[in-house]
């Protein structure tokens, strides 16, 4: 089963805080799936190439010419503002 | 004005029976009489949906030349984008976004004459199969109060079965558009990948995505697909290419031994199995296939679809979307992220970005991120050759029943496993429809999943077309 180690070190590189509750549920739930994943072991895979892209096309090419947007909708779609800017806490180091 | 088709719709605008003012207040008025018992919708755009009808009735009145679709009421799933109208995806994080542009899918409903009602439900960020992991409130399927509508775009499937709108947009990354349309009994189909772009369709995992229609009859979803395929210079994996074939006098029907094994419920297989046989009495051949890896589908799907959710939802930071954060005196810029993401995301959504964080991690990418594309490449390859020998292949949309609301919340590997028939579709790329095929003893719908090769939709819609006449 993954360890509680495993867990807290996924969550940090994924910016999500765990309580110390949800430990447990997330090692069973995690080691469920990822046994389940390990199915793909039974295949020998040496010779083939992944496939990461469907798309027909390829290289697209269009001007360079930048999309304007509404600066007033687009910073009034953010959380906060203020004189026209996102506004966001203040942060101060406590290094 | 009760349970129109597109068709119907627009023959009592042309015929003047009712005006498309008429048409949207009454589906307003349906939404307001019947959504309280099923919740399919997260906003009503009650407002915009009059202007846009008001508009149709000008051009009407003046005799100016309408499209099919003209005036007639949508529904559009809650991560597509409409200019104006919040975007929510059912997710905290976004509860006070406000979409600042229109969905390239939005534009081409808005210049055919569309009229959208408001924005559906589903799992929060498309991330389910039951409606249930929406941030805000489940959805009901109107066949059972009971019962889960299916997902992710279970909003939209409940919303056109139970005429609260003349049909829907979904989004389908590994069934979202075709498990709850079977779950709903009505028709719902997934384009193949690249023939409608995905600008504005807030991603989920980007080589799996498609927009597609959800419709009462599967005319009604071909004349949508007809509208909103095509390429956009924004998305740059969407092009015009489409295959355009005279329809098949004699369909070769392929038939996957694989679909029919351990954990499909018997009524679906009885329902499938005398599909078949009608299409064998129409004079298709039947000819049995197989799709050897259908075993690892569900494996290879959750470890592309989470890696790739993982990376697309790192832009969520709660600063430029969502929810002012209530933290005082932050430390650090991290510890905003920290907080803002995990009181904001929900807990299915926390699980998939760490399980895709895990398997791109250093050490794991190997054994988890490049076996699964490898195996992709095996997937598609079934099919690519079984399509030498049939024109389409049919078989169940989903191994159970819809069930009941909290019923499967225990077993998280349970969920994934019901993705078994539709995920290979989106893993190779290829187009799929669930069109009803019949009924359960209870009276809970049951849906035909009908795949073509690549850019084939004519045939499909063709094939699906003789099903829905049995029905």
């Amino acid at each position: 089963m993954i360890s509680e180690e495993e867990i807290r070190s996924i969550a940090n590189l994924a910016y999500l805080k765990i309580n110390d509750n949800e430990i447990e549920q997330l090692r069973s739930d995690f080691s469920s799936i990822l046994e389940y994943m390990d199915k793909l072991n039974e295949i020998d895979t040496s010779k083939i190439s992944g496939t990461s892209n469907l798309s027909k096309t390829e290289n697209v090419d269009r001007e360079d010419i930048s999309k304007r947007f509404d600066k007033d909708l687009l910073i009034g779609s953010m959380p906060k503002q203020k004189n026209g800017y996102l506004e966001v806490k203040k942060v101060l180091y406590n290094d | 004005m009760i349970n129109l088709t597109i068709k119907q719709a627009q023959k009592g605008l042309q015929e003047k029976t009712f005006s498309a003012k008429e048409l949207t207040e009454s589906y307003l008025n349906q939404i307001k009489e019947k959504d309280k018992d099923i919740n399919a919708y997260l906003s009503v755009c009650e407002k915009l949906a009059i202007s846009q009808a008001e508009e149709i009735d000008k051009k009407i009145s003046k005799g100016e030349p309408l499209s099919g679709i003209a005036g007639i009421p949508c529904a559009i799933k809650d991560n597509i984008m409409i200019k104006g109208e919040k975007c929510t995806a059912a997710s905290k994080i976004l509860e006070n976004y406000t979409a600042i542009y229109d969905a390239t899918v939005i534009q081409k409903l808005k210049e055919a004459g569309a009229v959208f009602l408001g924005k559906t439900n589903l799992d929060e960020f498309a991330m389910g199969g039951s409606c249930e992991k929406s941030a805000f409130f489940p959805t009901k399927n109107p066949h059972d109060l009971e019962r889960v509508p299916g997902g992710s775009s279970g909003g939209s499937a409940a919303a056109v079965a139970s005429d609260m709108a003349v049909y829907a947009l979904g989004s389908d990354t590994g069934g979202s558009i075709r498990q709850p349309a079977s779950f709903c009994g009505i028709v719902g189909m997934k384009p193949t990948y690249g023939a409608v772009s995905r600008y504005g369709l807030i991603a989920y995992a980007s080589s799996l995505d498609q927009i597609g229609p959800m419709g009462k009859t599967v005319e009604d979803c071909e004349t949508i697909f007809n509208v909103i395929k095509g390429s956009d210079k924004l998305d740059s994996t969407s092009t015009d290419f489409e295959i355009n074939e005279n329809k098949k006098e004699k369909l070769r029907i392929g038939v996957p031994k694989e679909y029919f094994g351990e954990g499909l419920d018997k009524e679906i297989e009885d329902s499938i199995k005398k599909a078949i046989n009608y299409y064998q009495a129409s004079e298709a051949e039947i000819i049995e296939i197989n799709l050897p890896h259908t075993e690892y589908v569900v494996s290879c799907y959750y470890i592309i679809a989470l890696a790739e959710a993982s990376a697309n939802l790192a832009r969520f930071d709660g600063l430029k979307y969502g929810k002012d954060s209530k933290l005082e005196n932050p430390q650090s810029i991290n510890e905003l992220y920290f907080e803002n993401r995990t009181n904001n995301f929900g807990a299915e959504v926390r699980k998939r970005i760490m399980i895709g964080t895990y398997t791109l991690s250093s050490g794991y990418y190997d054994a988890y991120y490049k076996k699964a594309l490898q195996v992709r490449t095996l997937i598609k390859q079934d099919f690519e050759k079984a399509f030498e020998n049939v024109d389409i292949i049919v078989g169940p949309a989903s191994p159970c029943l819809p069930f009941k609301t909290g019923e499967m919340n225990n077993d998280p590997l349970a969920m994934y496993l019901a993705d078994i028939y539709t995920a290979p579709l989106n893993l190779a790329g290829l187009p799929g429809i669930s069109v009803p095929c019949g009924k359960s003893k209870t009276g809970l719908p049951i849906g035909l999943q009908i795949t073509a090769p690549s850019f084939c939709e004519k045939r499909l819609f063709d094939a699906a077309k003789i099903i829905e006449q049995k029905t």
